[in-house]
């Protein structure tokens, strides 16, 4: 059974503490509270700090060193001034905080610089609340589980505070998962209660001293590690913001032993395969919609979704449990309303959404986030919380000419804590969205063209055989009928004038108004028949036509003896006013003609549909 | 975030998509059917470019929206 080996490293720093206490004695740390929270695969420390300044000069940086595995592993670092205690604590803005490179220090220790909001003055006292987080911190052991195993994993630090200045009382606090352990270092002052080991409280310890303190506890919690995730978040400025998350997962705990049985597994989860990944809780905004969960192979159905009016909650399930050592890749899509999301401010529009991954408890060894904004954004920038590392690209998506801009946002070992908000900031003007239809209108006005020009255009090879010869034939007695029907259509509405001027006549009694409607009827109908005479001339002339001549012959006759009739009733009718006979009369006298009427109407518009008909 | 920062949305709201979508393409498609039906029905000498072309831009302008919508009610966000 391999033996833990305390970190070595720590016990070199006993020499350079000499060089500390000389250099930096204004501060003093008079209370100093840890909290290491082990529940999980992501270490986090809390660390609450009363400065004192014993000095002569007013102090407005403090140092916070971490030794070389630590630092290597921080991945977020959040500095606070807090005041009061317990329920009326308040904290301020995170402070400024800088990585420094102290002169004469060792170069394996990783020092941060924290800016004071306010010089802290000869005398003053001030708290402050530094909130680590850490990955990959625990070291697995044993490194191997069969399947029954419970996963035990190994935590090391000082139990003292690695500190430049002098601490005069400490206390340490470690949280574990749950409430047994399996074996951790005993000092003085040490007590296991619950799930809670307290170190201390230890009064001015001297400067170099540093006892090393091995945890070793059980922690089924599965270490769900992301080796790469890509965020791609699509803006659509009609009305949707597209975010697709690929994920390449490994689960990063004690690598499985022996075979796997799914029978045990199903049997009882519980105790074979505590450590298995078996779900993901990943918490997207409210207001999601189209959510799929899909990988090479297709869709994965084991999932559920749950929305209220602040969240919709994602749970998913691999397609099979994971143990150690084991892997999985998938992809989740989702699309938000964009009216959450994008604003506008001072002529600028921007994009205000999260960075990190919306699962809880995943720690991301390379995050690319890529923000993809429509084509004809100019001036775009961004603002972040943290330092990401920014280049840019071109996606060619629907409807696009030249390409949309694409900023990729990279960054390495994320943690939850990163999933804060961030900006985009671009210039849209917006007449650029109506790019996008217009090119739709073009290229449907092109297929129009182009069937003009098709049906426009003569593709016939032999000008002169005697099928193209007769189609042009009849084509030209198709032109002089359609141009006929048109005639006769005239004639018919000028005959449905006359009737409406007797209309009014009975209405009105103005006989004047009936005859002079009565002289422009015969004005137009002389002009229509006068341009009657060609064409007829033309239909009988042609040999195509044979068919046709018949009838519009017969159609020009009936249409003669209709007008003559007309015209009749319409004398009749306006002698009668005159003579101002009464109303029956009228009638009488114009009802067998108006039969006639009626009847060679009706013959007319027969014959003219025909004729259409041909 | 900015006090000032006003939410954009789209210029059409969400909901007239669909509604929008099948208007304006039954529309433009009556219209195309107009277009062809006068192609097929006049005679060579009797058809009016000028009548041609408009027909064919006022009913490419509808289906070009209307596919648009379409497109976008059908959820592919251009």
């Amino acid at each position: 059974m391999k033996r833990l080996h305390p970190d070595l490293s720590l016990l070199f720093l006993f020499g350079f503490f000499t060089l500390f206490s000389n250099v930096c004695s204004d501060l003093v740390i008079s209370k100093l509270d840890r909290q290491i929270d082990l529940s999980s695969q992501i270490v986090r420390f809390t660390t609450s700090l009363k400065l004192e300044n014993n000095g002569a000069e007013a102090v407005s940086k403090v140092l916070l060193p971490y030794p070389e595995n630590q630092g290597k592993n921080l991945a977020f670092l959040s500095v606070t001034v807090t005041e009061g205690k317990g329920k009326t604590k308040t904290s301020s803005d995170r402070l400024h905080v800088d990585v420094v490179h102290p002169e004469g220090m060792p170069p394996s220790l990783t020092w941060y610089a924290v800016s004071l909001p306010k010089e802290l003055s000869k005398g003053g006292s001030l708290t402050l609340e530094v909130k680590a987080v850490f990955t990959h911190l625990l070291t697995l052991f044993p490194e191997k589980i069969t399947q029954a195993e419970a996963q035990l994993v190994a935590f090391q630090d000082s139990a003292h505070y690695l500190s430049p200045y002098a601490v005069k009382i400490q206390s340490l606090t470690v949280k574990l998962p749950e409430p047994k352990v399996e074996s951790y270092t005993k000092l003085e002052n040490t007590k296991f209660s619950g799930s809670e080991i307290k170190y201390g409280p230890y009064e001015n310890i001297p400067p170099f001293s540093l006892p090393t303190i091995i945890v070793h506890f059980v922690s089924n919690k599965p270490f769900s590690v992301a080796q790469e995730l890509v965020r791609e978040i699509e803006v659509s400025h009609w009305g949707n913001v597209q975010v697709t998350e690929n994920y390449n997962l490994i689960h990063a705990g004690a690598e499985l032993k022996g075979v796997f049985s799914r029978l045990d597994y199903q049997e009882r989860p519980h105790v074979r395969g505590a450590s298995a990944l078996s779900s993901l809780v990943a918490r997207l905004p409210a207001r999601a919609h189209s959510i799929y969960y899909r990988d090479d192979i297709g869709n994965i159905s084991t999932s559920n979704v749950y929305s209220d009016s602040a969240k919709t909650l994602l749970e998913i399930e691999p397609r099979y449990p994971m143990f150690g050592g084991w892997r999985t890749a998938f992809t989740i899509g989702y699309g938000l309303p964009l009216q959450d999301f994008l604003f506008k401010s001072q002529g600028k529009r921007f994009l205000d959404i999260t960075f990190g991954c919306p699962m809880n408890d995943i720690v991301i060894e390379n995050l690319f986030v890529k923000v993809v904004l429509p084509e004809g954004s100019k001036d775009i920038s961004v603002v972040a919380p943290f330092p990401t590392k920014e280049t840019r690209e071109t996606k060619l998506s629907h409807l696009d000419i030249a390409g949309r801009p694409v900023i990729v946002l990279e960054k390495k070992n994320v943690v939850p804590e990163h999933n804060k908000k961030f900006q985009v900031y671009y210039r849209f003007s917006s007449f650029s969205l109506l790019r996008e239809p217009l090119m739709l209108v073009f290229g449907f006005f092109l297929f129009f063209v182009a069937c003009i020009v098709y049906v426009h255009a003569d593709f016939t090879i032999s000008k002169s055989s005697p099928s193209y010869i007769a189609k042009l034939q009849w084509d030209e007695v198709q032109t002089a009928v359609q141009q006929f029907q048109n005639i006769m259509n005239c004639v018919l509405v000028i005959h449905d004038k006359l009737d409406a001027s007797l209309r009014d006549l009975s209405r009105t009694g103005d006989v004047q108004a009936c005859k002079a409607a009565r002289k422009n009827a015969d004005a137009f109908l002389k002009e229509l028949t006068k341009e009657l005479k060609p064409l007829s001339a033309f239909l009988q002339s042609s040999p195509q036509a044979l068919q046709i001549v018949p009838k519009v012959d017969e159609l020009v006759i009936k249409e003669k003896e209709l007008q003559e009739k007309l015209m009749l009733k319409h004398s009749m009718v306006v002698d009668s006013y005159e003579k101002k006979s009464g109303g029956r009369d009228i009638d009488n006298r114009v009802t067998a003609v108006q039969q006639k009427i009626t009847l060679l109407r009706q013959e007319v518009d027969d014959l003219l549909e025909v004729i259409d008909e041909i | 975030m900015a006090p000032s920062a006003k939410p954009i949305s789209s210029p059409v709201p969400d909901a007239w998509y669909p509604t929008l979508a099948v208007l304006l393409l039954a529309f433009g498609l009556v219209i195309t059917a107009s277009f062809f039906i006068y192609e097929a029905t006049s005679s060579r000498k009797n058809r009016n470019l000028a009548k041609e072309l408009t027909t064919g831009a006022v009913a490419s302008v509808f289906l070009g929206f209307g596919s648009l919508f379409l497109l976008l009610s059908s959820g592919v966000y251009v």
